[in-house]
């Protein structure tokens, strides 16, 4: 390399690096643009929640004249809008719908992913356990309907937080048994010589040490629940049950033409996620990742 | 030095015993596995089978029960002659193809410039992803206001540049709205892609890339030659996802035209959420059997892509 560097003259060697200079600017420039589109609709909207619907449909593009939270203060103490009460609806139904997932994907995961627990027709039951990434929730949503009515839970936050859970298991249980069959088994047997039971071992050995499986269990499935619609809109119709989803798709028909209100529900029922995004942003994408690849 | 050796015997006799499972210790299993089965059963597979069974019945509330009427293939064949189900299954094939394609071709030049470092490459990954972090319904309200007629942003910038004639009513024609869902579903997705063969291209040992280098390739041959044939996995994940996440979609698209006007963007999604609920037919036979033509479709899809990269691949 150096030797046919050195062959080229100087004058040559800087039209080459002033070439590439140009084409690595535009090449930013283009991507910029790019990234504009991407971001654009966040700040916009955010834009909007600071202001009246008046000037948002007079001018579309002013910013902001002063820091005005009026939007904000009235979507939380307004006690026509409720909002305050889809807030706690969804932090329930994500809550508890984690903590079922964690619970039996756990469980779940160490049956299935460890040697010592092998039996005939483990292989296929867990097959047919993955079976269900490929099921569009089309597929299962009319019965699980019915069933919800047949059990009068419909209207209720349980009846998300089951669908929840079971819609979450077969992703989250695949992601525990790889992380569970890849850990020694000599823990295991030094447990059991320490006169360990198999709940125990599970428990008190091999649980703490599979944290951050449950940590990625837990970032992507809190996505899904927090963002979920069409469970949410099929199981619940009243009102004082909704999630946030649900309740931003019903709240700008029923208050329509406040625009600025609604950019700032919107903004609002998103920041928990942004906020934990800008924390744990390798975290996120590392999930994501590994929930996909993987599952 | 003797317990020493007990202990490692005992070790091995254990691994031995587990290995050749002559105890099998059938009450752990239980306990692990059971839970998740039982629900696995009772809330996937008992509705999945159920809806099979639903797909040749009608099924109507009467007097607050549930009457099931044996209907044999009637829905299905009604379905032939449901002009507005093959309009939203035309819809629904034209964005599972356009869209993972054009994902596919953004979102891996996109990975390759992030992979070779281009300026600013760390605030791109951060920002490309965020929109795959907004729910459905955020997306579809936002952009519902963006493509607004009178006073969203996109009509506004172009009324600014003087490009009057080019400010439509994107969500009000029958030709735009289908193309507005599949670019602010693209908006919403391509980072996930994205970040999936970002991955993939990471995963690939750099001594290969410095291997071809050595024997002279350029970086784009190097890119052609080496690293494209070793990301033909991660492309079939990606693409087998984007094609089931555009043949299911519904959050987007319910929020952002639901399926209006006219019927001009409707999808299987939303056609089924209408039959089922929002028309006050009151049967789910029919929307079943949709559901149930649907999910044949995907999973033929699904073989076929495979089949196809596959056969690629050797």
């Amino acid at each position: 390399m150096t030797l046919t560097h050195s062959k080229v003259s100087n004058w040559q060697n800087f039209l080459a690096k002033s070439q590439r200079k140009i084409s690595v600017g535009l090449l930013t420039i283009v991507l910029l643009i790019f990234t504009l589109v991407v971001i654009v609709p966040f700040i916009w909207m955010l834009l909007m929640s600071f202001r009246t619907t008046g000037e948002i449909l007079s001018d579309p593009y002013g910013l902001p004249k002063t820091l005005d939270l009026t939007n904000y203060i009235k979507l939380m103490f307004d006690p026509e809008i409720h909002f305050y009460t889809y807030f706690v609806n969804s932090i329930h139904v994500t809550l508890f719908s984690l903590i079922l997932t964690v619970a039996l994907s756990t469980l779940g995961g160490y049956g299935f992913g460890r040697s010592r627990y092998e039996f005939k027709f483990r292989g296929w039951l867990f097959a047919l356990l993955l079976f269900a990434l490929m099921l569009p929730p089309q597929i299962m949503y009319l019965p699980q309907f019915t069933m919800m009515g047949k059990y009068g839970l419909l209207n209720t936050r349980w009846s998300l937080v089951l669908l929840y859970t079971a819609s979450a298991l077969p992703v989250s249980t695949y992601l525990m048994a790889t992380y569970f069959s890849q850990l020694p088994s000599e823990l295991e047997d030094a447990a059991r010589i320490d006169g360990c039971t198999d709940l125990g071992m599970f428990w008190r050995v091999m649980l703490p040490l599979t944290r951050p499986a449950i940590a990625t269990v837990v970032l992507i499935n809190f996505l899904n629940f927090w963002n979920e619609l069409l469970l949410a809109i099929t199981m619940v119709t009243n009102p004082e049950m909704r999630t946030l989803p649900a309740a931003m798709m019903m709240f700008v028909g029923e208050h329509g033409s406040d625009y600025a209100i609604a950019a700032a529900s919107l903004v609002t029922a998103m920041l928990p996620v942004l906020v934990l995004y800008l924390f744990l942003s390798d975290k996120f994408i590392e999930g994501l990742t590994a929930g996909a690849l993987k599952g | 030095m003797s317990q020493i050796a007990i202990h490692q015997e005992g070790q091995q006799n254990l691994r031995i015993q587990a290995r050749k499972g002559k105890r099998k210790p059938l009450g752990p299993i239980i306990l692990f596995i059971a839970p998740v089965m039982i629900f696995y059963a009772a809330f996937v597979l008992y509705p999945l089978i159920a809806t099979l069974y639903y797909s040749v019945h009608t099924v109507e509330p009467v007097q607050g029960k549930l009457v099931t009427t044996f209907v044999g293939l009637e829905n299905f064949k009604s379905l032939l002659s449901d002009d507005i189900f093959f309009l939203s299954v035309k819809n629904t094939l034209l964005w599972a193809i356009a869209g993972p394609v054009v994902e596919m071709l953004t979102a891996t030049t996109l990975a390759f410039l992030v992979y070779f470092k281009t300026p600013l490459h760390r605030f791109y990954r951060v920002a490309w992803f965020t929109p795959m972090l907004v729910s459905g319904v955020i997306v579809g309200l936002v952009f519902r206001w963006i493509f607004n007629y009178d006073w969203g942003l996109l009509n506004s910038t172009l009324r600014a540049i003087g490009l009057d004639q080019f400010a439509l009513n994107w969500l009000g024609r029958r030709d735009t709205p289908i193309w507005v869902v599949i670019f602010v579903h693209y908006w919403a997705t391509f980072g996930y892609s994205f970040i999936l063969l970002l991955a993939g291209l990471t995963a690939i040992p750099e001594e290969l890339l410095d291997a071809a280098k050595v024997d002279g390739a350029n970086t784009l041959q190097a890119v052609w030659r080496v690293m494209l044939p070793l990301l033909r996995p991660t492309f079939l994940t990606v693409l087998i996802l984007s094609f089931m996440g555009k043949m299911r979609a519904f959050h987007v698209v319910w929020v952002l035209t639901s399926g209006g006007p006219m019927h001009f963007s409707e999808t299987v999604a939303t056609y089924v959420q209408k039959r089922a609920f929002g028309w006050r037919t009151l049967d789910l036979g029919y929307p079943s059997a949709i559901a149930v033509f649907w999910f044949g479709v995907v999973m033929i899809g699904v073989a076929l892509l495979n089949r196809w990269l596959r056969s690629r691949m050797d």
